[in-house]
């Protein structure tokens, strides 16, 4: 199973072109970052409340991104803000989206030509890992979103993440974007994390929009 | 974190009391799991001694949800403290949870 750093990398490159889907950089920060964090909460190393996000175990996981950042978060009873943790953990992300990348293409998911990554069309070849894990991901995400199933915390912690870069066109169509508007606003108050990946990305586009205005 | 279980009649009524936290979470969990034996499954949970929750607390209530609604049984919830009560508002999961003043309206939602 892929980590929620490297769904969301994924999600990112344009399929045809290789190249990243044009998301500001700092909105890419907000969500990679956010992708740990979750992923430390659902491996019981962190805990959050309305309050503050609590390091609760600082065992390493045995992977260099999730590691990296729970050991930049502090000791384990350390407490501070999401979004400030957030915040704090951005300047390491270019690491991050490498290594997130390298393990893609160590899966056999990308290929790297002239500099660039590709995916591979030839999913045949790869029958354990090829876009199909892909093609699974965004069919439920879409059972979630339009219908009243209950989800599961993986299924939310993508939806925020998808969220909050406002790639929801990956998954639905315009119109169903629009009808699932509720659901999608009932979705992604469901995890803390998720909560303060959202606003923190929200944040970021509003001071882009801000300078850009300004200039 | 103490977990009680009694049974009236088809309802399974697990109380909490304490925190429900990470440290909580997995036998937590595992005491949810095994009141899910009815077909369809019936519960109703009495958080009246429950002073704290967190996010993993939310993760061990959600995947009971999934699994009860899968099964197409009921899960009810009753006695939350005001804290806690915050905690699902914020949430949103009140909206995915029966939530009940007292255990014999959450037993009677359970049915």
């Amino acid at each position: 199973m892929l980590s929620f750093a490297e769904e969301i990398v994924l999600l990112l490159l344009d399929e045809a072109e290789g190249t990243f889907v044009p998301v500001p950089e700092s909105v890419f920060g907000v969500v990679v970052v956010g992708a740990a964090l979750m992923d430390l909460a659902i491996h019981n190393r962190v805990d959050a409340d309305l309050e503050q996000l609590m390091v609760v175990d600082g065992t390493p996981l045995g992977d260099d991104i999730l590691d990296d950042v729970l050991r930049r978060l502090g000791k384990p009873a350390g407490d501070l803000k999401i979004t400030q943790a957030i915040y704090d953990t951005i300047p390491y992300v270019e690491e991050y989206k490498s290594r997130a990348l390298a393990r893609l293409l160590a899966h056999g998911i990308l290929r790297e030509e002239n500099g660039r990554h590709l995916w591979v069309f030839r999913t045949r070849r790869y029958p354990v890992i090829d876009n199909a894990e892909q093609h699974e991901v965004r069919t439920r995400l879409r059972q979630i979103l339009l219908t009243d199933e209950i989800p599961d915390p993986r299924d939310i912690a993508l939806i925020c993440l998808i969220d909050a870069c406002h790639l929801l066109a990956f998954v639905l169509s315009p119109e169903e974007i629009e009808a699932a508007k509720s659901r999608v606003e009932q979705l992604r108050k469901m995890d803390l994390i998720g909560q303060a990946v959202v606003k923190s990305a929200s944040e970021v586009q509003a001071i882009i929009r801000y300078a850009a205005s300004s200039l | 974190m103490d977990i009680a279980q009694e049974r009236d009649g088809e309802v399974v009524i697990v109380r909490l009391k304490g925190r429900l936290d990470s440290i909580a979470a997995p036998a937590v969990e595992e005491a949810l799991s095994r009141a899910l034996g009815g077909v369809p499954p019936r519960l109703a949970i009495d958080m009246d001694g429950l002073d704290y929750i967190s996010s993993a607390g939310l993760r061990v209530l959600l995947v009971l949800a999934k699994k009860v609604q899968q099964a197409k049984g009921k899960v009810t919830l009753c006695g939350l403290k005001p804290n806690v009560r915050d905690v699902f508002t914020v949430s949103g999961f009140d909206t995915i949870f029966s939530i009940h003043v007292d255990p014999a309206s959450a037993v009677a939602a359970a049915r």
